[in-house]
């Protein structure tokens, strides 16, 4: 082996031993998550039509949107966070910029399953959409 | 007679310091110093310094599983011998910058000796395992103590010619305050190889390949078994360094000295750890048996011919 | 299992897998070995399979997409442009240029950290802790790019049906170009350490060799096949994407042993760099996404693509309604796999795994349907039968 030459690597590791360790000291010391990390999921039912193009196109089924009356817009949305798979697929199929995911909140381990289910909108609007017979004749979308 | 030199001291000295619980805790201390240098050189932190101290109290605690077609009490004498070898062996080498406790003509092929009943207590163990991966691991282990030893023998015999003696106090007053390391070379370069080769580490770390054979010889032990091969590993890092840096290195200073030349030397031996890639065991015989074994007799040869002709 | 009385003449057998230090997934190889050297060779697959083309025939395309890009970590991103560029086939839809661009962008960036990930575990098992520790570092970066650009390290997600969910804006084209320099002075370097390093190179020069009428035989795909004198690049073969504007230079190399692949390899690498700073200096401007039916319209398509590993086939069937009929996906690791077996015989063991190894195998890739023989004939399982031989078996 005419070009064999030993310990290659002789400048990287001996020069190692002058440069800190390139481990991240986590959860010591935190980066800052970039833009467009796809974290949890945020709703913003001001803006939300109701169409429920995120629950339909969701792959693991962790969306729920719930009509409680479409003319006077007033929607449930229901989120499993433990089901979630962060794709951002709710967000592309979203024509109004309702749904987003958010870069910040994303350190979402636990150590039980309390708190991974999450039911959003207006108080009045969730107690009549939980309601176990719903008068107003609207079926819950699945 | 007077009681505490004859009897309580020795005792002493096998249990306590310099032999026994200094050995195997500066043995885990040593361990750990390897480690830490190792993962530095790889750029990553490594590990605390309590780490090895966790490894052996948690396998302590651990159930063992004896395997059902192994000799129950073979499997768990064997840890306990290689380590009683080892402790032995702690007792005719300085350490610590002090003198060795006991010592008689041909300490040194004891010493030698000694630290291999540990590699030799270890293939019987994985050949008592009788697992698939113990055995391909016996076979790597014994090959592999059978290329390096010549070597090793030959590479320590150099500082003995010189000194004119098996014994590893009067090689140590011959040798103080001049360094060997110097004078002879090549064997100081065969004994740190040797040496890395004793110990398994990489790159002759064929018998105990993790990505090959998992555990080679130790692959069936757990638990207390293993906590003992692994304080006796420590302790063999240290009697080994500290032998060749008694014999090559000026032989015994004050504690201080001792532990800076021990600190080269293990940086010595991380770096060469890290820097090469794991020998495949056919590979290792080759090397040992065609350059290690000529090169040290050939060191030899120069230190006679120059004692005739200098002296 | 474990047997004690182990008969001279009887042939001894070393598993490798399931569960074994050298496999990063499930599987098993028997090696039939004599003192160090390796006389049979054979395999079974199947641990990791998830029923993922079977599910596909319940979801929507849209929710099928995702399911895709979970066939595998590392080549996640691939099997999500293969499966978008089918069903717009099917459609008859075609993504936008910056779209489709965007798509080659990201997947260069994929092949590197696919490469870069490999390096690292060819060399550790082979040892070489010190080249795994360090490209692994340095495939932080390519990772950290990525986060950046698509929201996520691994399983990018940036593709939808119909174009790409996520933009290039030129703050992020600067921090990829600065990311991709340094990937390629550290790719320079890997390259003259495998093939240079002395001792790396008595363990990759001459194990493991394929000629190329062997490679051709055995029908291996991929840098497998170029380190074999194979010149087959489906991006220059069949271009995808935006392929056909970013013309590719197809790396090969003769020598067919391992010390080649590590070569080709590495070189791939060098080569995306380029390929992404064409991409980003030469960015098609315009939209994203195109209009896509939900409903897709009865038919069936194939695409090829050149993933990490080698050539991915994908295959639908639809049926004029919103969820496919069949799924067919063939990746390179099942074509790869046969290589190892004919390879071992007549090696020592421990060049097994780093033949192994030198394919890249990705084994929650290769595993679709298992079919297992028995003495009773093929059958075709139910469910209930299937679930019921899982408690049986292993009672």
């Amino acid at each position: 082996m005419s070009n064999a030459k030993l310990a290659t690597m002789f400048r990287d590791v001996f020069g190692s031993l002058g440069k800190k360790p390139a481990t991240e000291l986590y959860p010591f010391v935190r980066t800052e998550a970039p833009a467009h990390l796809r974290g949890h999921v945020v709703w913003n039912s001001e803006t939300c039509t109701g169409c429920g193009l995120c629950a339909k196109d969701c792959p693991s089924n962790a969306l729920e949107m719930i009509v409680v009356d479409r003319k006077a817009k007033r929607f449930v949305m229901r989120y499993r966070l433990d089901q979630c798979t962060f794709c951002a697929q709710c967000a592309a199929s979203c024509n109004q910029d309702s749904i987003a995911l958010s870069h910040e909140q994303w350190e979402l381990a636990a150590l039980t399953r309390d708190g991974y289910h999450f039911i959003w909108g207006k108080p009045d609007d969730i107690a009549e959409a939980l309601a176990p017979k719903s008068d107003n004749g609207d079926k819950p979308e699945a | 007679m007077n009681f505490f030199a004859d009897v309580i001291q020795p005792i002493l000295a096998l249990l306590v310091f310099p032999g026994g619980l200094f050995v195997l805790a500066l043995g885990l201390v040593y361990l750990w110093v390897n480690r830490k240098l190792v993962a530095r050189l790889q750029n990553r932190i490594g590990p605390r310094w309590f780490q090895p101290v966790a490894d052996v109290v948690r396998l302590f605690v651990k159930e063992e599983i004896i395997p059902e077609d192994a000799n129950p009490a073979l499997f768990v004498a064997l840890p306990i011998v290689g380590l009683a070898g080892v402790l032995t062996a702690s007792l005719y080498v300085p350490l610590f910058g002090m003198a060795a406790p006991f010592s008689y003509p041909g300490d040194l092929i004891v010493t030698v000796y000694l630290l291999s009943l540990l590699t030799l207590c270890i293939g019987l163990a994985g050949a008592n395992s009788t697992g698939r991966f113990s055995l391909v691991g016996v076979t790597r282990t014994l090959t592999q103590m059978f290329s390096y030893e010549a070597p090793f023998l030959l590479a320590l015999l150099s500082p003995a010619i010189i000194a004119q003696t098996w014994q590893i106090s009067e090689i140590i007053a011959y040798a103080d305050g001049r360094w060997l390391m110097f004078t002879h070379p090549i064997s100081f370069v065969i004994a740190i190889i040797a040496l890395m080769g004793k110990l398994e580490m990489p790159p002759f770390d064929a018998p105990e390949a993790e990505t090959e054979i998992v555990a080679g010889a130790m692959t069936e032990y757990s638990g207390r078994g293993l906590a003992l091969f692994k304080l006796g590993h420590g302790a063999e890092l240290v009697i080994g360094v500290a032998l060749v840096t008694a014999l090559f290195m000026g032989g015994t200073a004050n504690p201080l000295i001792w532990l800076a030349q021990t600190a080269v030397m293990l940086l010595v031996l991380s770096l060469v750890q890290v820097l090469m890639a794991r020998l495949r065991i056919d590979q290792t015989v080759g090397l040992w048996w065609r350059y290690g074994s000529v090169l040290a007799i050939v060191q030899i040869v120069i230190l006679i011919v120059w004692e005739r002709i200098v002296a | 299992m474990i047997n004690g009385n182990v008969k001279p003449a009887e042939k001894f057998v070393v598993p490798i897998g399931p569960q074994h230090p050298a496999l990063k997934e499930p599987g098993h190889f028997e090696l039939t070995i004599d003192g160090e050297t390796v006389t049979a060779a054979s395999a079974r697959l199947g641990y990791a399979h998830r029923g993922i083309e079977k599910g596909a025939e319940s979801r929507s395309y849209v929710q099928t997409l995702y399911m895709m890009e979970r066939v595998c970590g590392i080549c996640s991103h691939i099997h999500g442009t293969a499966f978008s560029l089918v069903v717009e086939k099917l459609a008859g839809v075609e993504a936008p240029p910056r779209a489709q661009a965007i798509r080659v962008l990201v997947a260069e960036l994929e092949r590197i950290h696919s490469h870069l990930l490999w390096v690292g575990v060819g060399a550790h098992e082979a040892g070489f802790d010190a080249l795994f520790m360090y490209s692994w570092r340095d495939r932080e970066v390519v990772m950290d790019i990525l986060e950046a650009l698509t929201g996520n390290r691994v399983n990018y997600s940036a593709n939808v049906l119909g174009g790409v969910k996520c933009d290039v804006t030129p703050e992020a084209a600067e921090t990829i170009l600065k990311g991709v320099d340094f990937l390629e002075e550290r790719a320079r370097q890997y390259l003259e350490v495998v093939q240079s390093d002395a001792m790396f190179l008595r363990r990759t020069r001459g194990v493991g060799t394929m000629t190329r009428e062997e490679a051709l035989t055995l029908g291996v795909v991929g840098p497998t096949a170029r380190a074999s004198g194979v010149t087959q690049d489906l991006r220059k073969d069949a271009p995808y994407a935006a392929y056909p504007d970013f013309p590719i230079n197809v790396i090969t190399e003769t020598a067919g042993d391992l010390e080649a692949r590590f070569i080709v390899r590495v070189k791939e690498t060098i080569e995306s760099c380029r390929i992404i700073r064409e991409v980003l200096a030469n960015l098609p401007e315009g939209e994203l996404t195109t209009r896509m039916p939900r409903r897709v319209k009865e038919g069936e398509a194939i695409v090829r693509l050149e993933a990490p590993r080698g050539e991915v086939f994908y295959y639908v069937q639809s049926d004029g309604t919103d969820t496919a009929k069949r799924v067919k996906v063939r990746t390179p690791t099942i074509a790869n796999m046969a290589s190892v077996l004919h390879l071992s015989v007549g090696h020592q063991l421990a060049d097994v795994p780093m033949i192994l190894a030198g394919i890249d195998p990705c084994f929650s890739c290769n595993d679709r349907s298992v079919r297992l023989t028995s003495a009773h004939g093929n059958d075709v399982w139910t469910w209930e039968k299937l679930r019921q031989h899982g408690i049986e078996a292993y009672r």
